[in-house]
């Protein structure tokens, strides 16, 4: 009895979603398993409390690939992203940094902290947009293996270092620091305003367990300069109807093209014979065919948990073993009867409609990682808060909001574990820092969800609570990623492949690796 | 008037002139301390008393250099054990050459550890060797095309190949890792990965859980066995630098010690001669400057004569030396746990990565270590002569001193320091403090206006992944050339760095005499 299916893709986030999506439209039946009721994984949109709609976990989107919303028309099937307008950074002093996307505007602001910063930030700029157009190729190419000799790889490579001989002395040199130094001292060589550098840095830190002064910070700094927006190199935004929305627009694409997408369906195990892949076995007992099966899952679930450790080679395992997640921070969603006060800038204004970053100096985003290194969570954390309730008045009743607060650090590895107790005393550190610069967040507060690693673990089964599948650190990526022999989406087993994040390019809601995986499967032609 | 002038007569200066001098050139190296050696001396610190006051480790001296010039007279000593680490519970680690000697004093501490311990020596080692390999001549430059450069490309991809499919994955994992990281993955024993991880950290303002410090194990392991056994000169590290010294002179070169260079003088865009402090001129065909990029570049040479993306590239050459010496005349042994002091080995106070990542803390929010990671140093134990008789002298190098101390370096900040060393030391060696004759505490900024080191830093400009190979001292101007025709680098600020003796000085050599040939 052949197949019913061409291709089972085990998990719907995001990446599962788009790997489908292009195997539908390449003609393949293709059916995707979602362990939840909804899919989107950590890209979901949930109504914590009645009429309170939230982007639980991952909440603003950027590097959403734009050939993957071209070639998947997500703008039809209801994609719509609203530009982050500005960054606010309060200052202890009382005082402000606002980066807005009016670049004169910005630079006025600049110039009131430092006439040189401002001077030096349009240089900045423009270096970052050519080191961001030097690394582009790198997402959209499958990672060639510098360790074997098929012509393949000496091709893959050779086209690398033409690649990159051809950026030129300065950018090629600039490249190689970015991708070896620390945030920090990277920073250090263009900046004096600490408010400035610790607010860049900071984004060079989300999803690692490193601080701002650990070298192979810098280059994280450049995956969040990927972002692309409508053509605006830059930009972070969010999506309508919050973050879950960009999930059900690729699953609308993914039906679309007759992919067939079933959710409260959590697999159990991949079926292999004779080291074949050939199905999956859910946890109903409910067994389905394939010719390919795809794990969208993170490297530990997919090798560790859905496959034999027989039908593995052992080196293989003991690399998905030594693969690190660390996961390191945590969220905290708030039910707001009002909006936040921001004593630096009272009242309402456009700096609500950005995000308000909690980075105040690099010592301040040190010294919450050194919590963190020693199995704490950071008593002063550095937050990266959003309103999507502004831009978005759908998200919450009239006249109510919602607020989105991303927190580092919270170690998934917290001395004594995480439990409820723990969890509210890491919501309490978060509230408390927000209300020293709006202080009447508090009593602004309807309703509070507190997600540790362990809670972002538990629910959408992200190992250690890693947003990003596996930490982005430089051991750990391009053909490194998930392990160095097997960073093709292949995997030891034939037929069995991985689309997840834990693959390249990584994570940060890119499609990225769905799509080159869907491409490598089509390849092998199955 | 001389072929050239060598600047600094510190080891690598003079390796350099002693290889120019061989090839017949006519030398002049100026030297602005007493005495020649830069920071590899053996001086007095009290009546009788003997140290070497700044390098007690001259790290691996490549055995080429010396047979090249005929460097004779010079004992290298090694302990065995090698490194001891004192462990809270009153025994000790103690690591060997001989890995079978190491493996049975790590099994004390892990039997598992020590049944993995000659598979990773073996594999860092091999990675070593590489790295060894582009050691010797000037870094390959991924951009240039001439055919030398695509050639050198094209051996040193056949030498990563040659690593085979284990080693290739080694290398392109453990160099930008945190040796944390990389020493969590194969061993449990806290005192085995703090001893390894303090030599992979040592000199750098980074703490084990950094990323890229992992180079630094593969770094300091060049040219050495198992494990990097830091190496001392019968007499005091001061007898290599005499011995250099005197082959330099017999083959010709002129050494003058008391004369501080103030300038390099430039004359239409070509290195001209230098003016000493004493206002004298000389002029010479090529110039050869041991000191620091920084300092050399930015301070011998006035800017004008630099291009500004040039000035400001060498401007951000991070020095911030981590480093600081305590000298001890010591009245009697200090009591450690044992084995003690036995040999030539050092004892090492590691306990733990947390201890160092601690250390390291303190320094990276601008103080001293409160508990600082220390090398420790006995000579006087199987040399004598470098004390009175029944008395020691003591050479302690300590981590994390930083040159940015928040409210700057005082006379008060230095007894501190000082302070917090004997306090360290007193834990493993009660009878220390009472038995001190006379204290020398060597603060970074002790270091730089001593001995002209730029804040402090004793390998010219920080070992880390974004200032080495084609990265140092500068991104294009690695090849021990500098933007000014007739003026070169040849000290630790350039490829491969410090703590490979007189390897920086061989390789400018060979680069002048190449640029130079006799006309």
């Amino acid at each position: 009895m052949p197949p019913r299916y061409d291709a089972i893709v085990i998990g719907g986030g995001h990446n599962g979603l788009v790997h489908a999506a292009y195997l539908a439209r390449a003609g393949r039946r293709v059916l995707v398993l979602e362990r939840r009721a909804r899919v989107g994984g950590a890209a979901v949109t949930e109504e914590i409390f009645p009429g309170f709609r939230f982007s639980v976990f991952s909440y603003v989107v950027s590097l959403l690939r734009p050939e993957i919303i071209r070639d998947l028309e997500l703008p039809r099937h209801g994609l719509d992203i609203l530009p982050l307008e500005s960054t606010l950074t309060p200052l202890p002093n009382g005082d402000y940094l606002a980066m807005w996307s009016d670049h004169d505007q910005t630079r006025r602001e600049l110039c009131r902290h430092s006439p040189r910063d401002a001077e030096a930030y349009d240089e900045f700029g423009q270096l970052m947009h050519h080191m961001a157009m030097a690394v582009k190729p790198i997402l959209g190419m499958v990672p060639p293996d510098p360790t074997s000799l098929s012509p393949g790889d000496l091709l893959g490579l050779a086209r690398l270092g033409k690649h990159f001989r051809s950026l030129g002395e300065r950018h090629f040199h600039a490249l190689c620091k970015l991708m070896t130094m620390s945030s920090a001292d990277f920073l250090d060589e263009w900046f004096e305003f600490d408010g400035l550098k610790a607010t860049k840095a900071a984004s060079g830190i989300i999803g690692t367990f490193l601080g701002p002064r650990s070298p192979g910070t810098a280059y994280v700094l450049l995956h969040h300069y990927m972002g692309e927006i409508d053509g605006a190199f830059r930009a972070w935004g969010f999506a309508k109807g919050g973050t879950g929305a960009i999930s059900e627009a690729i699953a609308a694409a993914a039906r679309a093209s007759g992919a067939e997408i079933r959710t409260d369906a959590p697999v159990a195990r991949v079926r292999v014979r004779g080291g074949r892949a050939t199905g999956v076995v859910l946890e109903s007992g409910e067994e389905v065919q394939a010719s390919v099966v795809v794990s969208g899952l993170d490297p530990r679930r997919t090798f560790l948990q859905l496959v034999e450790e027989h039908e593995l080679p052992a080196d293989f395992v003991a690399d998905i073993r030594r693969y690190k997640f660390r996961g390191s921070s945590g969220k905290v969603n708030l039910a707001l009867a009002e909006l936040p006060n921001f004593t630096c800038l009272p009242g309402v204004g456009p700096h609500l409609r950005g995000a308000i970053s909690i980075s105040p100096s690099l010592d301040y985003v040190e010294r919450a990682y050194d919590d963190a290194k020693y199995g704490a969570f950071s008593r002063r954390p550095y937050l990266d808060i959003v309103i999507p309730s502004m831009i978005d008045p759908g998200m919450a009743p009239p006249g109510k909001h919602v607020m989105s607060i991303f927190v580092q650090y919270a170690p998934y590895h917290v001395n004594g574990g995480w439990d409820d107790a723990k969890r509210e005393a890491f919501g309490d550190a978060v509230v408390d820092t927000v209300a020293q610069y709006a202080p009447n967040i508090r009593s602004a507060i309807l309703g509070r969800q507190v997600l540790t690693p362990a809670d972002i673990e538990r629910i959408t089964g992200l190992t250690e609570g890693n947003i990003f599948q596996g930490e982005l650190a430089l051991h750990q990526l391009f053909f490194m990623r998930p392990t160095p022999a097997w960073a093709k989406y292949r995997t030891p087993v034939r037929g069995l492949y991985q689309c997840g994040a834990g693959t390249h390019p990584g994570g940060g809601i890119m499609g990225a690796s769905g799509r080159l995986a869907a491409l490598q499967v089509l390849k092998d032609g199955r | 008037m001389p072929d050239v002038v060598v600047v600094g007569a510190g080891l690598n200066g003079l390796v350099t002139a002693g290889y120019l001098a061989k090839a017949g050139r006519r030398v002049v190296v100026l030297e602005q301390r007493a005495a020649v050696g830069g920071t590899t001396v053996t001086e007095e610190i009290a009546p009788g008393f003997r140290c070497d006051i700044v390098q007690h480790d001259i790290g691996w001296l490549p055995p080429r250099i010396a047979s090249d010039l005929g460097c004779t007279g010079v004992e290298l000593v090694r302990g065995d054990p090698a490194v001891v680490t004192p462990l809270d519970d009153g025994r000790s680690l103690q690591l060997s050459p001989d890995t079978a000697k190491s493996v049975a004093a790590i099994r004390a501490l892990s039997p598992s550890d020590a049944a993995k311990w000659p598979e990773f020596s073996e594999r860092m080692s091999r990675l070593a060797g590489f790295l060894e390999g582009l050691y010797f001549g000037p870094p390959p430059q991924p951009l240039r095309s001439a055919p030398r450069d695509l050639l050198a490309l094209l051996r040193l991809g056949r030498r990563f190949r040659g690593l085979g499919r284990t080693g290739m994955i080694d290398l392109l994992r453990v160099l930008p890792m945190a040796v944390a990281e990389l020493l969590d993955d194969w061993f449990e024993a806290d005192a085995l990965k703090g001893t390894l991880a303090a030599g992979a950290v040592s000199g750098v303002l980074q703490g084990p859980r950094s990323g890229g410090t992992a180079f630094g194990l593969l770094h300091h392991l060049v040219g050495q066995g198992a494990f990097r056994c830091p190496a001392s000169v019968r007499g005091g590290v001061g007898v290599l630098a005499h011995a250099l010294a005197a082959t330099a002179r017999q083959h010709g070169a002129e050494i003058r010690t008391g004369a501080a260079v103030e300038r390099i003088t430039v004359k239409d865009g070509r290195a001209a001669g230098v003016v000493l402090a004493s206002g004298e001129e000389l002029a010479a065909r090529t110039i050869v400057s041991a000191a620091d990029p920084r300092r050399t570049l930015l301070g011998l040479v006035e800017p004008i004569h630099l291009d500004p993306d040039v000035a400001l590239a060498v401007r951000h050459i991070r020095c911030r030396g981590p480093l600081a010496k305590v000298n001890l005349a010591l009245d009697e042994l200090p009591r450690l746990p044992p084995p003690g002091l036995t040999g030539h080995g050092v004892v090492s106070i590691s306990p733990s990565l947390d201890y160092l990542e601690h250390a390291f803390d303190d320094a990276k929010h601008g103080a001293i270590s409160r508990k600082p990671y220390c090398e420790i140093r006995v000579p006087s134990v199987l040399d004598p002569s470098l004390a009175p008789r029944g008395k020691h002298v003591m050479s302690v190098l300590v981590q994390y001193a930083p040159y940015h101390l928040r409210d700057g370096w005082t006379a008060a900040q230095r007894e501190a320091l000082g302070d917090a060393v004997v306090a360290t030391l007193a834990e493993y060696a009660p009878n220390l403090p009472a038995a001190i004759l006379h204290r020398q505490v060597l603060t970074p900024k002790d270091l730089e206006d001593g001995w002209g080191l730029t804040e402090g830093s004793l390998y010219h400009g920080e070992l880390s992944l974004d200032q080495i190979l084609f990265m140092r001292p500068v991104p294009g101007w690695s090849r021990y050339r500098t933007p000014l025709d007739g003026l070169y680098l040849c000290g630790p600020g350039a490829h491969p760095g410090g703590g490979i003796a007189g390897l920086a000085g061989r390789n400018a050599a060979r680069t002048i005499l190449k640029d130079t040939p006799r006309s």
